[in-house]
């Protein structure tokens, strides 16, 4: 029997079959890069119920519990539990510009549901034209086949306008999900850009009011806005350790605990890296290291990484370089830069969270960007980077557009650069490993001579 | 004694050797890839053996580079092919070379790498998932012009008035080739538009910030004498070509194992 979308039953169950076999596949690489933190676990684990065993559960298939629950299982399981509709409504976003702040004070949860499902990508390409990017295919996949319980579950999707891709999917997508398209500004300088966010910020408002039934006053703002402020306090702590020179812990295990972040409440996100940060201080005092000296240190960015889609950070690592840094909208982007409150009145808090959405924010879709270089030669210098990977998904212009300005700083700074370009399928694996390891290889020859 | 170094090339289309000695190329040997990159990594290994009268253990290091590069049980350790080419034009290239930009010409694929003045990888292009500006390309033109690879260069060179040939993708090119050749165009001006195609689509993936030294051509595509005209056509600038093209990489990897004895480079 075909539903409206065209996708059938025995089709779906096939498309279960294969995109959690791929998710849990991934999981075990990166598991297996070097030894994971215990405290880590946790955020596996939630990857893992959301793309594995949560839509094994909800479709009816079998359900195994996750592998190796730790010292919060319990807080976990009640976590896992928030993504069912009837314990807490959750609100899907896309990109980095939504406030969690403002979607926590209307009692709801936050889910990102930007994707890197090969699997779902490969359904949304039935619907989206051949050159879009695979990000937006994949969410859209995720939209018709209904098999991803926390995109599911979200009684809304806001969807920012940003790139041209994310604006077609933003009024596309409305068939499979009520969505609340919001007007990012393209030019962020001025204040009047500032205003027209602020704008869009009040009309959000009234709308997750309808969808939670509670409402947003000054204080629950206020507790939003501190709640998410923790989660980015215990990132800042956390990149004291991830600047060590020797790592102690995996950059693609890194970048898996941030993409945890899109699918867990702050909160609780925040009590967990407190534990990894205990965890890192541990590591540092006993010097238990996951990397060598003669290991390169590399930075990437460019176009997302999102969950499953990992295979560069894991090509890095696996081909011998330390993946030291991301500068990317699923990791340290979103997480870096707190809400900082100077007039504490409700419209102080608003016009707060609205600088912050837009001001210092390196998305390459504003006009001026020059943030993005200038965070990225800090980073540079923070992390101790020896080369930078910049990463192009298929039909990412934006991120394309910035690669030649990205490419005359490093050489200013004699810090190598390469782009790879890659999609969402297993096919360019191995084009892409070649070039990461000659970069590697390139690193190591500076170095050495 | 001073020993002997090997590097091996395992090619998608053939699988170089080049063996060394004191940093000089004492022999090089080729055979096609075939089915069995590691069976024919041995027996490339036992035939330099017998044909330079060493043995086995005469042979300090052996370096693998190239697609199959991991799965060579004979070598030592690998390389990728982008450091082993930069490496074999210390050795291939001719001395009036600066350093600055190589272009290699692989059966299925090719790079553009950029050295710095002491033959450093600064940095490279490489094309993306697509036959066209490869040795594929001449192989599959070649085909239908009843000729063989080999002979191509010298048959274009001959030509008067090249044709065009605008389709980069090599499918869509092969039937352009064959509406040409039903209009009954010399094949010769065929193959010389073929070189000069190839040349444009490779030229395109240049980088125009990277300035600076010479040109060098090396990969088996580089013993094609009108792709290297073409070249020096679109480019107008003088582009060498490396002694034994088709080995640099393996000569790379030979030079890189015996530095690699002298615990100079630890990768």
């Amino acid at each position: 029997m075909a539903d409206q979308s065209g996708i059938n039953e025995r089709q779906r169950e096939l498309f279960i079959r294969k995109s959690t076999r791929v998710a849990a596949a991934y999981l075990k690489r990166a598991k297996e890069l070097a030894e994971l933190p215990d405290a880590a676990k946790p955020f596996f684990d939630v990857l893992e119920n959301t793309y594995v065993n949560n839509v094994k559960e909800i479709t009816g298939l079998e359900y195994t519990s996750p592998s190796d629950f730790t010292r919060c299982g319990a807080e976990l399981l009640r976590m896992a539990d928030i993504q069912k509709p009837e314990e807490r409504k959750s609100i899907g976003t896309l990109c980095v510009m939504v406030p969690a702040e403002l979607v926590y004070a209307a009692g709801a949860m936050p889910v990102r549901l930007c994707s890197g499902s090969y699997t779902a990508y490969s359904i949304g390409d039935d619907y989206i034209p051949r050159d879009a990017c695979p990000l937006v295919k994949a969410v859209m996949g995720f939209g018709k086949i209904k098999a991803l319980p926390a995109f599911d579950n979200c009684s809304l999707l806001v969807a920012p306008v940003t790139c041209d891709c994310k604006k077609k999917l933003a009024g596309t997508i409305d068939s499979v999900k009520d969505t609340i398209p919001l007007h990012i500004p393209p030019l962020k300088k001025d204040d009047a850009d500032t205003e027209i966010f602020l704008k869009e910020l009040y009309r959000l408002i009234p709308l997750l009011e309808n969808v939670t039934g509670k409402q947003v006053t000054a204080k629950s703002l206020a507790e939003g806005i501190n709640m998410v402020g923790n989660a980015q306090y215990e990132m800042s702590e956390f990149l004291k350790y991830r600047r060590h020179d020797l790592s102690l812990m995996s950059g693609t295990q890194v970048m898996a605990v941030m993409n945890a972040y899109s699918y867990m409440p702050a909160n609780i996100w925040a009590e967990q890296m407190h534990r990894l940060n205990e965890e890192m201080k541990l590591r540092l005092s006993q010097g238990r290291f996951v990397s060598r000296k003669n290991q390169p240190r590399i930075l990437v960015t460019g176009s997302p990484i999102a969950f499953p889609n990992i295979k560069v950070p894991l090509l890095i690592e696996e081909m011998g370089g330390v993946l030291a840094a991301d500068e990317t909208c699923m990791g340290e982007r979103g997480l870096y830069d707190p809400v900082s409150v100077i007039d504490a009145s409700f419209d102080g808090m608003m016009r707060s969270l609205a600088s912050r959405y837009t001001k210092p924010c390196t998305c390459p879709v504003f006009v001026d960007n020059s943030q993005r270089i200038y965070r990225i030669k800090q980073m540079i210098k923070e992390h101790k980077i020896q080369g930078v990977i910049y990463h192009v998904l298929r039909g990412c212009l934006v991120y394309d557009y910035e690669y030649q300005l990205m490419e005359e700083a490093m050489g200013k700074m004699d810090i190598p650069i390469i782009r790879v370009e890659s999609d969402y399928n297993e096919e360019d694996v191995e084009q892409l490993r070649i070039r990461i390891e000659a970069f590697i290889e390139l690193i190591k020859m500076r170095t050495s001579a | 004694m001073e020993k002997y170094y090997l590097g091996l090339d395992g090619g998608s289309t053939y699988l170089k050797a080049a063996l060394m000695k004191d940093k000089k190329v004492v022999g090089t040997v080729v055979y096609p890839t075939g089915i069995d990159n590691n069976g024919v990594a041995k027996k490339i290994v036992a035939a330099l053996c017998k044909k330079y009268g060493i043995s086995r253990t005469d042979i300090g290091y052996i370096m693998a580079t190239g697609y199959s590069r991991k799965i060579l049980e004979v070598a030592d350790d690998d390389i990728s092919e982008i450091t082993a080419h930069a490496y074999g034009v210390r050795v291939t290239a001719p001395k009036e070379y600066r350093p600055g930009m190589v272009i290699d010409i692989g059966g299925q694929d090719s790079k553009i790498i950029y050295l710095d003045a002491n033959y450093n990888v600064k940095n490279f292009t490489m094309n993306d998932k697509c036959a066209a500006g490869t040795g594929k390309f001449m192989e599959v033109i070649a085909q239908i012009l009843e000729t063989t690879i080999d002979q191509v260069g010298a048959l274009s060179l001959e030509s008067t008035s090249s044709c065009d040939i605008n389709s980069t993708c090599v499918v869509f090119a092969q039937s352009e080739v064959i509406s040409l050749v039903a209009r009954k165009v010399d094949r010769r001006d065929i193959l010389a538009g073929m070189h000069l195609s190839m040349a444009k689509r490779i030229i395109k993936m240049m980088k125009k910030s990277e300035k600076g030294g010479d040109i060098l051509m090396t990969g088996g595509g580089a013993l094609n004498t009108g792709i290297h005209r073409a070249f020096e056509e679109e480019m107008l600038k003088d582009v060498y070509v490396a002694k034994y093209p088709q080995f640099n990489g393996a000569v790379g990897a030979a030079l890189i194992a015996s530095e690699r004895n002298e615990v100079s480079l630890r990768l």
